[in-house]
């Protein structure tokens, strides 16, 4: 069965380090799990980063783009406080360089409203928003994360209401808060996904996506947790058309929605 | 043949869990092509007299022995566990222990734990220690909010050479693999948390302490088991390695005759 990774990364960081692998390690990880195509970024994942190292990063992620054209698919990060400038380098990743979507991680939490104007692009353009989102266990504990702004299922819930035409992706479910509580915020917000990312392979998590979302609102992904990414959808009580529709036709019928 | 050091049954206070039943649990083993496995039970967590939560694991696998495998919950620092011990394994025919320092508010260095871990040796007992039951970063207000540090699991085992110590459903081995002090020979590690792909943490593992002490697991039911099964299946070592890890290396910690 085909699948597409709506939620993975490449081998250097933002700061253009190596993660210790590279990408060809990803693409063979990616063709021993059967996974055909990957949808990689390079956020950076605290602080505020500037529209410099900003550009750096996408530009990371295009040489991983240009190394492995038929594997690897690329989404724009950056960071919304820049109104005009983030707007401007969505425009130069997706017009120019081929990306298919944004990236956004803690910089800003989804309902602050600063978002407004890089979602409202996004929106009229058709390109899908993926947010580094979980809910941790109390406000000290996302202190402690060093995430104080990160966002959860009720601050992308919010921001879906104010742009319903917005594509929105909760990012991995499965990346250690409480999956429970994202996917419950979601339930009413039809153009909200969720990606199954992440190393938390809970029994039980993904039925419950498909049961508070249905099966067309969820998304394959890894997020580099490549094996517990697959196993998990391989693992959960699914019939084979939703397991379809999760691994990759959900994510191809969003591919296919952009305006650009 | 497929033996699973790590499952579970019983009820989980702050999630509901799926097919955490004796029965449950066999209907995901067959799902997944799973022989047998080692269980113990949740609830015994949760009592304060944990033997109680022993009793009902004993009970309920009844119909299921030449499956599972029941090791018993104990808390060295309640009154009596001595005793349970003795019922555990001569009555109930407990095959091991699971270890809960964080749950049961002990730590693994203490006299108490001390002196159950020899009377364990004596009678060639291999303890379980999972270092997390769920991820932390989605612990319930009432739930531990760490994971149990693998240090201290190596520190017991260099003290107590003559235990055995399964760790389960431990993701950082980096102590382990990257430690400078040698890893004691008596610890060995579950591996459905780890990676056959880009970081490659199993076999680091196996480059480190042989894969003579790496033991398949699943969590199950807490987790899905396929994960586990996958990196199993991708994993780029020789066939009789992973039949090593499939089962081997457990039977003969419990002293299986499965061949």
């Amino acid at each position: 069965m085909k699948k597409i990774d709506a939620h993975c990364h490449v081998a250097r960081r933002s700061d253009g380090s190596s993660r210790g692998w590279t990408n060809a390690d990803l693409v063979e990880a990616a063709d021993k799990l059967g996974i055909d195509k990957l949808l990689c970024s390079t956020p950076v994942s605290g602080g505020q980063p500037t529209m410099d190292v900003v550009r750096k990063c996408n530009n990371i992620t295009y040489e991983a783009m240009k190394e492995y054209p038929d594997k690897i698919l690329g989404y724009a990060f950056v960071n919304p406080g820049y109104f005009t400038e983030s707007i401007e380098e969505v425009e130069r990743c997706v017009k120019e360089l081929g990306m298919i979507g944004i990236k956004l991680y803690n910089q800003y939490r989804a309902d602050e409203p600063v978002v407004l104007p890089l979602i409202r692009k996004a929106a009229e353009m058709q390109i899908p928003v993926l947010w580094h989102a979980g809910h941790p266990p109390s406000p000290e504990e996302a202190l402690r994360w060093g995430q104080p702004r990160i966002s959860d299922g009720v601050h992308i819930a919010a921001l879906a209401r104010k742009v319903p035409d917005a594509i929105l992706i909760h990012g991995h479910i499965g990346g250690g808060g409480d999956w429970e509580w994202g996917i419950k915020a979601l339930r009413n917000v039809p153009n909200v996904y969720v990606d199954t990312s992440g190393s938390v392979v809970d029994e039980g998590m993904v039925e419950m996506c498909v049961k508070y979302l249905g099966a067309e609102r969820v998304l394959f992904a890894t997020d580099l947790s490549m094996e517990a990414g697959v196993g998990k959808i391989l693992g959960a009580d699914l019939t084979d058309e939703e397991r379809e529709l999760i691994f990759w036709k959900n994510m191809d019928r969003i591919l296919r929605r952009r305006k650009v | 043949m497929i033996i699973d050091a790590s499952t579970y049954i019983g009820h989980w206070p702050f999630r509901r869990l799926r097919y955490n039943t004796a029965e449950g649990l066999v209907t995901l083993m067959d799902r997944n092509g799973i022989d047998k496995a080692v269980v113990s039970s949740i609830n015994a967590v949760f009592y304060k007299n944990c033997q109680e939560g022993n009793e009902e694991l004993a009970e309920e696998i009844e119909p299921y022995r030449d499956r599972l495998i029941p090791f018993a919950t104990l808390n060295p620092k309640y009154v009596a566990w001595r005793e349970d011990l003795e019922r555990c394994v001569k009555d109930l025919g407990m095959k091991g222990l699971r270890l809960y320092p964080l749950y049961h508010n002990y730590g693994l260095l203490e006299r108490e734990s001390r002196e159950l871990l020899s009377e364990a040796a004596k009678m060639r007992l291999p303890i379980e220690i999972p270092v997390m039951l769920v991820d932390p970063r989605q612990h319930h207000w009432m739930d531990v909010d760490r994971t149990l540090p693998l240090n201290q699991i190596l520190e017991t085992a260099k003290r107590h050479p003559e235990n055995v110590f399964i760790v389960l459903n431990v993701k950082d081995v980096s102590p382990i693999i990257e430690g400078e002090q040698p890893v004691p020979k008596n610890v060995y590690v579950e591996m459905s948390r780890l990676t056959a792909v880009l970081t490659k943490s199993i076999q680091a593992l196996i480059s480190r302490i042989g894969v003579e002490r790496v033991v398949f697991g699943t969590g199950m039911p807490f987790h899905y088991a396929k994960p586990a099964l996958l990196k199993m299946e991708i994993l780029d070592i020789e066939e009789e390695a992973k039949e090593a890890i499939y089962w081997k290396n457990i039977a003969k910690l419990l002293g299986l005759n499965v061949d």
